[in-house]
């Protein structure tokens, strides 16, 4: 199990805390238990003993989007409260404490390796590439909230993928795990990680394109600290996808903007895992730049001070409510005249309020490249 | 089943049928989903960031708990929630960011925890009259992005910025760091809404200056719940500046820093931030100057014009008392660091109890206040390091900030009631006032007598009229007697 760090979640829990702005559970919701240092104490005092886990209190502990927002203003450079509390919390669940809204996930995710039940069939894809192919054998994985939400996301990646002629499969997939490690089932984190490791290396693939931030945190983060380090390269949606333009494979279609239904004003939600962990602010933005005629406007808070949609850590399921507040918040930051894009399936779902749409990354590389 | 949490403050608690008869009905004027008796929620309002809590966290235990916490998002329903509460005669401790240092948000008799933080929208932007109205529960920091988004600063900068409400700062009269130029909370303050113990909702008007009386409104700045609460203000803001000016200086003593200071307040410049350091916080600050001299930092900003006039003036003055220049860099690298607190929760992990005591002197014992605190503070056992800076200034005096760091050993609580034990008498004995923008709280009550006279009574004659069952955050202000936090 992951051993705890108590000198970084003291640092917390003795802090006034400079982030208090920045976390967005605490600005919605106005309840101090959920404030950083609120869950640092919890967390810390339940660590040594001098309370025990109990329901309410995990329920307070495990109230963290995981959106690092908290790091912004953070004096302490080591400290990784997310980390932190999810390693706190590991306890809870071996002592029989669980948050009785998530168990249902959790009971669909060890039946059905997703957390939203039985899986949509007619995924399976192996693409035999044309003349434009060349590169790595890649496989593409979609995760378990595009293909439970969002399956227009699959299509686009699929058609945008076939256009730049890649050499690709998407296989029957399995949930990564992130899920079972958020709700505090370690176990089950390890077994995803073996099947998937073995799926895998089954594919022959050399390249892991993810275009879900909380899949690849997990296949390039939790597996080698679980120790499944996995037998091929990863990279993330946005950056593969922006050096396929690069390479020449997708090129922008002229005049797609001024002379065809469809988005004229963009603004760019920075999902926050591509921002702050995986630094990926650039990519996607030049990905939107070089489509012609098309304006960008930035919201509020961008780039590493993007500020979370509400879907992080799968709070739409846990924590519905607070999700939703969340995402109106950020929503309120983001220019009225603009189309939302962002490069989360979480996030689209957050931001997804009311009738105003939210694109995908890869459905605006789906509308706007040949 | 419910853990058993150890407290040390409580003094008492409300009966369980009362308080599940309050609970009942704080339910039906806010909703169920905001009250809450989890003791998640009552652990989490027990405290506030007074260092005494700091080391009783450590042990696993709590200064004293309430029994309810309740999150109104309008002033009806604070009226409501608060006439409820008069009627069942239940305590009431109104809540912000929790960022006070000295215990002023510990519901010592139990009850009900308000938590303001729902209550967080600017209801009007007059840009013709420059006038903010804003709730009481926004957070500093977001306070300010959203009068920055418009165009506008609050010009209110505390270092708790991002970790204290529009509310707290009123509640206690805070400080910015830029408040030679802006004002303190209470220079801002226009007008304020509050609401009475018996549900009563009041305001003051938000024209700017009247004479009809005493500011029936202004009397609730400073109160820090304990006659009421203030649920929204009308504020001033300014229009972003044009030009900031920085600019760090060195005196060779104290004395002539302070002196150069008193001469460009007297010639009419009001420069945003002025702080001098004494030689031992200009080593800890800026490394680069050593410890030998003793650094002022400035901070000028507005109009362009205004601000090269101000620049040269100052610049006369602090030649004339042998000030070295030492360039903007200083400056830049505060602005930087200064909400940095880390150093605190640092050493506290090491086994120290450091605290800050600010207080407010005038010109002529400026710096004699300094000399005496300081040598209360080491004169006490334990005590590793006592400095000091000047964080505020004015043109008839300035506000001294006095840090002190020791290592104790065991009996840390006994060790911090020496410090103050030390400090307030030296304070007072200098002439100079016990506190500048931190306000009373808990433990600042137990000098109050000390600090006001006869003119305690005032306030408590005005406390009974207002609050005649009490309600209103028991235990502060040294307003009563705590039972359980003696000197």
């Amino acid at each position: 199990m992951a051993e705890v760090n108590m000198e970084q979640l003291l640092n917390c829990a003795l802090c006034p805390n400079l982030c208090r702005c920045e976390c967005p559970v605490l600005q919605a919701t106005g309840r101090e238990a959920v404030a950083p240092a609120g869950k640092a104490r919890i967390a810390s005092l339940a660590n040594e003993g001098k309370l025990y886990w109990d329901e309410v209190m995990l329920e307070a502990a495990i109230n963290c989007l995981a959106c690092r927002g908290c790091t912004i203003h953070c004096p302490f450079p080591e400290l990784n409260l997310c980390d932190e509390l999810l390693y706190s919390r590991l306890p809870a669940r071996e002592q029989g404490v669980n948050l009785p809204s998530v168990e249902p996930y959790l009971n669909n995710l060890r039946k059905y390796s997703s957390p939203y039940g039985q899986k949509a069939g007619a995924l399976v894809t192996e693409n035999q590439p044309g003349e434009k192919a060349g590169g790595q054998k890649v496989l593409f994985f979609n995760g378990c909230t595009s293909l439970a939400n969002h399956p227009g996301s699959i299509e686009a990646a699929r058609s945008v993928l076939v256009r730049a002629g890649v050499s690709f499969q998407m296989i029957e997939e399995d949930c990564c795990g992130y899920p079972a490690q958020v709700w505090g089932d370690e176990d089950m984190v390890r077994q995803l990680a073996e099947e998937n490791r073995r799926k895998f290396k089954d594919s022959g693939a050399e390249l892991l394109v993810t275009s879900c931030p909380e899949c690849w945190l997990t296949f390039s983060e939790r597996y080698p600290n679980l120790g499944q380090e996995l037998p091929l390269e990863i990279v993330d949606g946005p950056t593969y996808f922006l050096g396929l333009i690069k390479e020449g494979r997708l090129e922008p279609v002229e005049k797609s903007v001024t002379e065809a239904p469809g988005p004229k004003v963009v603004s760019y939600h920075d999902p926050c895992i591509w921002a702050r962990t995986a630094e990926k602010t650039a990519e996607p933005r030049e990905i939107l730049g070089a489509i012609p005629g098309l304006e960008i406007k930035e919201p509020y808070a961008s780039g590493a001070r993007t500020r979370c949609c509400g879907g992080g850590s799968m709070f739409q399921l846990a924590f519905p409510g607070t999700a939703s507040a969340v995402a109106g918040r950020r929503l309120q930051e983001v220019p009225a005249d603009a189309v939302l894009v962002t490069a989360c399936p979480f996030c689209r779902e957050g931001l997804l309020q009311g009738d105003k749409p939210v694109w995908e990354l890869i459905e605006v590389l789906d509308r706007f490249f040949k | 089943m419910a853990q058993d949490m150890r407290t040390i403050l409580q003094e008492s608690k409300v009966d369980r049928a009362a308080v599940d008869r309050y609970a009942a009905g704080a339910q039906k004027i806010v909703g169920e989903h905001r009250v809450s008796a989890r003791q998640a929620d009552l652990l989490s309002a027990s405290r506030d960031y007074w260092p005494v809590n700091s080391i009783w966290m450590r042990e696993g235990v709590f200064p004293a708990l309430p029994q309810l916490v309740v999150w109104p998002e309008s002033t009806a329903e604070v009226s409501e929630l608060l006439a409820l509460a008069n009627r069942e005669k239940i305590p009431v401790t109104p809540y912000g960011e929790g960022s006070g240092a000295l215990g002023g948000v510990i519901p010592l008799k139990g009850g009900i925890t308000i938590d303001l933080k729902r209550m967080n929208k600017i209801r009007a932007l007059d840009e013709k009259n420059l006038l903010v109205t804003v709730e009481s529960g926004l957070n500093g920091a977001l306070y300010e992005e959203k009068l920055n988004r418009a165009g506008y600063t609050g010009g209110h900068f505390p270092q708790s910025l991002r970790c204290s409400t529009v509310g707290g700062w009123l509640s206690c009269r805070a400080a910015g760091q830029f408040s030679t130029r802006y004002g303190k909370i209470e220079d801002m303050a226009v007008c304020l809404e509050a609401v009475l113990p018996d549900g009563t909702v009041f305001s003051g008007r938000s024209v700017p200056r009247t004479a009809t009386g005493p500011r029936a409104d202004h009397l609730l700045l400073g109160s820090e719940g304990t006659l009421g609460i203030i649920t929204s203000a009308t504020l001033r803001i300014w229009p972003l500046p044009e030009k900031r000016h920085l600019a760090t200086y060195t005196f060779e003593r104290l004395e002539e820093g302070l002196e150069a200071i008193r001469l460009f307040m007297r010639a009419g410049t009001r420069p945003a931030v002025v702080r001098l350091y004494d030689g031992q916080e200009t080593g800890n600050h800026f490394p680069e100057l050593g410890d030998k001299r003793c650094a002022l930092i400035l901070l000028i900003e507005g109009n362009t014009r205004i601000v090269d006039a101000e620049a040269q003036v100052i610049e006369d003055c602090v030649r004339l008392k042998g000030a070295e220049s030492a360039g903007a860099e200083y400056v830049e690298h505060w602005l930087e660091k200064r909400f940095d607190v880390s150093v605190a929760s640092i050493l506290f992990q090491k086994g120290a109890v450091l605290d800050t005591i600010e207080v407010t002197t005038n010109w002529h014992n400026a710096h004699s206040t300094y000399l005496a605190m300081q040598e209360a503070l080491l004169g006490v056992e334990g005590t590793m390091l006592a400095s000091g800076h000047y964080s505020h200034v004015y043109p008839e005096g300035a506000a001294l900030y006095v840090t002190a760091v020791g290592f104790p050993g065991e009996d840390k609580i006994g060790y911090y009631k020496k410090l103050w034990q030390a400090a307030m008498p030296a304070c007072h004995q200098k002439g100079a006032a016990f506190s500048h923008h931190h306000g009373v709280g808990l433990h600042r009550g137990l000098w109050m007598a000390d600090e006001h006279g006869p003119g305690l009574d005032v306030l408590k004659k005005i406390k009974t009229a207002l609050d005649p069952q009490g309600i209103m955050n028991p235990g502060k202000l040294g307003l009563e007697e705590v039972r359980t936090w003696r000197k």
